[in-house]
């Protein structure tokens, strides 16, 4: 692969001149961090699939916006580590529909079959800065007959949509089990929201 | 500079399943081509091979052939792009060159306004979860919680209550969460909720004449535990003070539930369920309808239960940050600040002098009239 630069700009250019004119810039998010891990899950060989949802008024400028991880069986302790990676630039035009992260975590056993371990879900913090965030997790329980399926062969009830994990709306009709937690190391920065008048 | 490319693609008519891309050009907006597979040069060409009756073996070289740029035609390029971005910035305000057309891209996929609150207004938005619940005694627990925002004491005339704080029509003040089943962590039982919300409320500072501090909405929460038979028992009650500072909180709040004297209602509890419920959850901390200087809970008998964990996430916008942050830009020169305060060490002195004059003048009269009687008027006060 090549790069070539169409233009003259980038090579000795000035770029930081200043006008005295206002500027209207778009406030700009950044998200950079890592999904680092596992732990206080009953079941190993586990990997997560995790995704980011924003309101209609933030446009995702660069990065992937959902992912899944490796699996991961821990040899030593029980904490599973995947350091996945998570770099994300938003713009926006509002504070409604603060990007909020979910994730799934599933688990594959020795014959290749994926259970589900747990969902969950947490928003991105909204103060720059690096954040260490540690998301706990929830499966659905179904009836006892489902629970002893689910020991012996495994599955187990799932959401049909997955908007239930960052969506209040009806959870109270869901009876569920705690899970583990996943532990997330999220840095944010933040820019020309003090043009707007936000205060974080 | 200029590049001169050109793609072949061999088919033959109609036959797409014989089409193979050679190569593959992308231009982005900050002005950057990417040629895939890049230029041959020293390696040897490509070889694509067909399959299919005749197996054919095609090889085929990539070369920039474009000319070099002439140096005056990269400076008239560059005045081009730089009136382009000037242009551009007065309508839109950007910067020339690259940042231009950076910027033009970001306002074309978001738009320019970014939404402001009404003058005189503080808008607090808070994105929170409740977390977890831990440290209870049965099993199968949910948390409904609400926000509720205070009210002024005033009455108006016509007999409605005023409130400075406000939230918008759609605006769900309360929640119920998922129930969950506890498992063993440590010492106590903790459940996971993660249940997401989003709250929005806006101050508006209606009566200049007071000057009390604004009071902060409050969040209650209720933690509820539901059995095999589909019997709920109060869990415990708690409440909260949103924080007043933006940024990122985990709060817990600590829980209690009513208990009444003797054994009877605890053995119901236990065999029967359903047990002591406040009316008003407000109870908790002020109740609404207290009018007064002093509150009693004489009388109320409760027991600590366990803990909820909120985490928030808290923003506050208004224009009085806005006009504090261009103020502060404005008085940027350090000869403005400097000047400010010349101005005001010179009044100070001023004042100084003034008090030391007077003293003098005291201390100088204290002196005389002991020795004098006040005979001359010519003693200047």
């Amino acid at each position: 692969m090549r790069f070539m630069e169409l233009g003259g700009g980038g090579r000795g250019t000035d770029v930081t001149r200043e006008a005295g004119i206002l500027r209207s810039a778009m406030a700009e998010v950044h998200v950079i961090g890592q999904i680092m891990g596992a732990s206080g899950f009953s079941e190993s060989s586990l990997f997560c699939k995790w995704g980011i949802h924003t309101g209609a008024a933030w446009k995702l400028l660069s990065g992937v916006r959902e992912g899944q991880t490796q699996v991961d069986t821990p040899q030593i302790g029980e904490m599973a580590y995947w350091s996945h990676p998570i770099d994300l630039h938003f713009a926006t035009k509002g504070l409604q529909g603060w990007p909020r992260l979910h994730f799934q975590v599933w688990s594959q056993d020795s014959f290749g079959r994926c259970q589900l371990a747990g969902y969950g879900f947490c928003h991105v913090p909204s103060s720059p800065g690096t954040h260490q965030l540690a998301c706990p997790t929830w499966r659905p329980l179904g009836s006892w007959r489902e629970q002893l399926a689910r020991a012996f062969v495994g599955g187990g009830p799932q959401l049909l949509h997955g908007d239930t994990i960052y969506s209040g709306a009806d959870r109270y009709r869901l009876h569920t089990a705690a899970g583990g937690t996943v532990h997330l190391e999220i840095s944010l920065l933040l820019r020309h929201f003090d043009r707007y008048g936000v205060e974080c | 500079m200029t590049l001169n490319l050109g793609v072949f693609l061999v088919s033959r008519l109609g036959y797409k399943k014989y089409e193979h891309v050679l190569c593959t050009l992308k231009v982005d907006s900050n002005g950057v081509i990417t040629v895939k597979p890049d230029f041959t040069g020293l390696k040897g060409p490509y070889r694509i091979e067909t399959e299919g009756e005749k197996q054919e073996l095609w090889k085929y070289t990539i070369d920039n052939v474009s000319p070099l740029a002439q140096p005056e035609e990269e400076e008239q390029e560059r005045r081009v792009l730089k009136d382009l971005g000037l242009h551009l910035e007065f309508w839109f305000g950007l910067f020339p060159q690259l940042y231009g057309r950076h910027k033009e891209y970001l306002s074309s996929l978001v738009g320019t306004d970014f939404e402001l609150t009404v003058p005189g207004a503080l808008r607090l938005f808070v994105n929170g979860e409740v977390v977890s619940a831990q440290g209870y005694e049965y099993d199968n627990l949910y948390v409904h919680f609400f926000v509720e925002l205070p009210a002024t004491s005033e009455l108006t005339i016509s007999g409605l209550w005023l409130s400075d704080w406000s939230s918008p029509a759609f605006q769900q003040l309360s929640g119920v969460t998922q129930t969950c089943a506890t498992k063993s962590l440590g010492m106590d039982k903790v459940a996971y909720f993660s249940y997401p919300f989003t709250f929005e409320a806006f101050f508006l500072h209606e009566d200049e004449s007071t000057d009390a501090l604004p009071e902060w909405p409050v969040l209650y929460c209720e933690v509820l535990s539901l059995d095999f038979w589909q019997r709920y028992r109060v869990e415990g009650y708690g409440a909260v003070v949103l924080p007043a500072t933006p940024g990122s909180h985990t709060l817990t709040v600590s829980t209690w539930r009513p208990v009444e004297l003797g054994t009877v209602a605890e053995l119901r509890r236990f065999f029967i369920g359903g047990s002591l419920e406040l009316e008003d959850l407000s109870y908790v901390r002020i109740p609404g309808s207290f009018k007064g200087e002093r509150l009693s809970r004489f009388g109320l008998r409760t027991e600590t239960t366990g803990t909820v964990t909120f985490r928030l996430h808290c923003l506050q916008q208004s224009r009085a940050f806005m006009e504090s942050s261009s103020l502060r830009k404005r008085m940027r020169s350090v000869l403005d600040r400097l000047e400010g305060f010349s101005q005001q060490s010179s009044i100070h002195n001023v004042l100084e002098a003034f008090r030391r004059a007077r003293r003098r003048m005291q201390e100088a009269r204290e002196s005389l009239a002991q020795d004098l009687v006040s005979t001359s008027g010519a003693l200047v006060s």
